[in-house]
């Protein structure tokens, strides 16, 4: 019903005008008092329409209290003029009629001004709907960013909840969801303290929502009402208000956290005043939007668990092996004693077959040894574990002791083992126990496949990059360059069938292929001198002819400068591949500064004194401090993204030309799978 | 005749290295862990220790070191036995100050011309 007020003065026309309104309809008030009770009835009865008669006193300052407040803004005053008076308040009022007053004209002026009235309200309602919304839609495109930067489950779930609190202002939230460990938790943020029977009520309706969402054989995770933990988040703790179980009666919006199948839980909100269809808009569009970093989240969560679990077992494998190793030495250990010691008849005269056994016995022994010791050092070549111990060597020494040590096994086997050294051979850079175990590996497979009466020729002499024909290198990773030493060992065995050349330096290449296995072994020794060999920035390739025999050929670098530091680089960055930061100590005689500064490759005058190096695996540079005073160099790591950074800094500064020369002058090498974690 | 002291947890390999060391003519005296075997060294005044690496108790490790670092025990000579031949192990076994180590499984070849370096027999 229209409502209207009026704040008449004694003019006799004003006698009837509120008979008039009531019979037409209105519901009237007729002011009563001073100008405060005046203020004070219209505030209370929230008029659509005042009607004042412009005689009575402090009329101009009633209007302009009345307009002054915002709620009354659209309230209409309709002011009595006497005809032809001039009031200068006029221009204050929405609407005139003058005495003497015509009740048709009085209704049809106080009609339209409702009209008038209506609109402006209408108006005002769709601005403030509007003006919400918009504030909705602001908090929506804040929240999708703030979505995009975390993959931490819990903290999707705080943004949305906050999103939520902005745009819908809820009384209570109550989010069910699942934890990383899969365990049920139940989120509770209210404006007041709940009551216990409101929380528990609150919690089993998650949970009924949760189970309604699917039928009976699909729910993904089954649990009860005691399995869900309760997180409780109460936002005036200080206020007195309470929330009883009456509040479950407030108006509710719910919806499921899902993408696809990816179902993670369900969330519902209750608030006093009711929501409206923005609101729903809304409440859908965050759950949609929280859901997909979600899955994020949950795919990245597994990849890391997986990851881990990957990490774990590789250092369990190669820990397995080491233990292993270990429990398999411990018994050969008396077994090898006591054999040594019937068959040396200490412990009483044996017959010569009896003798002839235990000679086998312990032959066999010594195998065994071999073998865990060649599975050990596989298992600390692949763990970074093997530690080189680098020095200027000759090698001439170590060949002529070798043909001395197989000499009683070749005579044995009626093999000839013959030692040439062509040329005066210079000290390389290497860990002299590991080349003489390559060597030795190289003579006993060449004993191993050479028939009686065979030939075994170990030739060493010097020879140049351009001379090696690279096509023959298998999977090497170095690219030849300079001068090298180069050592064959060739046999008269039973060669290598082509198809098998390329296979002869994986991991237990042996057992595969079955033609050889009488040969016994296990098929690791060329796959450690492989490593060992590229270690020592050298390389290895057969030639071989099936049934004529095989000639396998090593070459190791000479010991220049930047040969002995890419060595000590590459054994640094494999025994530290966890730390971002390692250092190379180098020898001062080396003259290694002079040397790069020489090729170019070394100018301390810009970016600070770094130097760049390419890595082969494209996405991982090193970049260098040199520290000259101390001897050392400083290595850390740079991802490809980086080093991008530095050729803009460096393009910047004009030294783009400089950092790509620095780039391109180590031609080689690093292994990618070392380097990677920084 | 020359006493040594062989401390190892497994039975086996101190038997067979006793019955090997009594052949040649030495007194052996053993000691099956590294509690019991510690107490022997400092007691019995063996001419050389042959010490297992990996025992319960105490390791053949500690052992060498509290040995080595006492002024009165520190010139008897210590051979380490190690199962893992790692050179972690070996330098560790040059930092506790052992004279010598031989790696599992061994020669007796190889024991005995460790011995005979340290007491000119």
């Amino acid at each position: 019903m229209t409502k209207v007020y009026l704040l008449l003065g004694q003019a006799e026309d004003n006698i009837n005008i509120s008979q008039t309104l009531v019979n037409s309809g209105f519901e009237i008030m007729q002011a009563e008092g001073l100008v405060e009770d005046v203020l004070l009835q219209i505030n209370n009865f929230l008029p659509d329409l005042i009607v004042l008669d412009s005689n009575i006193d402090n009329c101009e300052f009633i209007i302009r209290q009345i307009k002054s407040v915002s709620q009354n803004q659209n309230m209409q005053i309709i002011l009595l003029l006497d005809k032809n008076s001039s009031c200068d308040f006029i221009g204050l009022a929405d609407g005139l009629i003058e005495y003497p007053l015509n009740q048709d004209v009085l209704l049809a002026v106080l009609n339209s001004h409702l009209k008038i009235k209506k609109s402006l309200d209408r108006l005002y309602e769709n601005n403030k709907e509007l003006s919400k919304s918009l504030y909705q839609l602001n908090v929506l495109y804040n929240t999708s960013s703030q979505f995009a930067g975390t993959l931490n489950t819990d903290k999707l779930y705080d943004i949305m909840i906050e999103a939520m609190e902005k745009t819908l202002s809820f009384d209570i939230s109550s989010v069910l969801v699942f934890s990383s460990s899969s365990k049920p938790v139940f989120n509770l943020n209210t404006m007041y303290m709940p009551s216990e029977n409101l929380v528990n009520a609150l919690k089993i309706r998650s949970l009924l929502n949760y189970k309604s969402m699917f039928s009976n054989f699909e729910i993904p995770r089954i649990f009860e009402y005691n399995d869900i933990e309760v997180f409780q988040k109460t936002k005036q703790m200080r206020s007195n208000q309470v929330f009883g179980l009456e509040s479950i009666s407030f108006d509710s919006l719910f919806a499921p956290i899902k993408v696809g199948d990816d179902f993670f839980g369900v969330v519902e909100l209750f608030r006093k005043i009711p929501f409206t269809q923005e609101d729903v808009t809304c409440f859908q569009a965050i759950t949609h939007q929280v859901a997909l970093p979600l899955r994020s989240a949950k795919l990245y969560e597994e990849i890391t668990i997986t990851n881990k679990k990957l990490e774990k077992l590789e250092k369990l494998k190669s820990e397995f092996v080491s233990i292993v190793s270990h429990e398999l030495r411990t018994p050969l250990t008396p077994i090898n004693n006591s054999l040594e010691i019937v068959l040396n008849e200490q412990a009483g005269a044996i017959s010569p077959e009896a003798k002839n056994f235990i000679s086998m016995a312990k032959r066999n022994i010594q195998r065994l040894s071999g073998i865990i010791e060649d599975l050990l050092d596989l298992s600390r070549i692949q763990t970074g574990k093997l530690d080189y111990k680098y020095k200027l060597v000759d090698i001439t020494p170590s060949l002529e002791l070798l043909q001395k040590t197989f000499l009683q096994v070749a005579i044995q086997k009626n093999i000839k083992i013959d030692l040439k050294i062509n040329d005066k051979l210079p000290e390389i850079y290497a860990d002299i126990r590991r080349i003489e175990q390559i060597f030795s590996n190289l003579v006993t497979n060449a004993l191993k496949f050479t028939q009686d009466g065979g030939t075994i020729s170990v030739e060493a002499g010097i020879t140049d990059a351009k001379d090696i024909d690279l096509n023959k290198l298998v999977m090497s990773k170095i690219v030849p360059s300079g001068k090298y030493v180069k050592i064959s060992v060739k046999d008269t065995g039973i060669g290598i069938k082509k198809d098998d050349i390329p296979k002869i330096f994986d991991k237990f290449s042996q057992i595969e292929s079955s033609l050889n296995r009488n040969k016994g072994g296990v098929g690791l020794g060329l796959t450690i001198t492989k490593q060992l060999i590229d270690s020592h920035l050298g390389a290895i390739w057969v030639e071989s002819e099936e049934k004529k025999g095989s000639c396998f050929n090593v070459i190791l670098p000479f010991a220049d400068e930047l040969k002995v530091f890419e060595m000590d680089l590459m054994h640094n960055l494999t025994n530290n591949p966890d730390t971002g930061i390692i250092k190379i100590n180098f020898d001062p005689k080396l003259n290694l500064i002079e040397k790069l500064k020489e090729n170019n490759l070394l100018n301390f005058s810009c970016l600070s004194r770094e130097v760049l190096f390419k890595n082969n695996g494209m996405n991982t540079y090193i970049v260098f401090i040199p520290k000259i005073s101390e001897g050392s160099f400083e290595a850390i790591f740079a991802t490809l993204s980086e080093y991008c950074q530095k050729i803009k800094e460096a393009e910047n500064l004009g030294e783009y030309d400089i950092m790509l020369k620095k780039l391109y002058c180590f031609n080689k090498i690093y292994d990618i799978g070392l380097v990677t974690k920084l | 005749m020359k006493k040594i002291l062989i401390v190892d947890d497994e039975k086996d390999i101190v038997e067979t290295l006793s019955f090997m060391l009594k052949a040649k003519g030495f007194e052996c005296i053993c000691a099956y862990d590294g509690e019991i075997g510690l107490s022997m060294a400092k007691n019995e005044s063996p001419d050389l220790v042959i010490l297992d690496v990996m025992m319960p108790k105490i390791n053949g490790y500690k052992i060498c070191r509290l040995l080595k670092f006492d002024n009165k025990y520190k010139d008897i000579p210590i051979i380490m036995i190690t199962a893992r031949s790692q050179d972690e192990d070996k330098i560790i076994g040059e930092e506790t100050g052992a004279d010598e180590y031989i790696t599992k499984p061994f020669e007796f070849s190889e024991v005995l011309e460790k011995i005979n370096k340290y007491l000119n027999v």
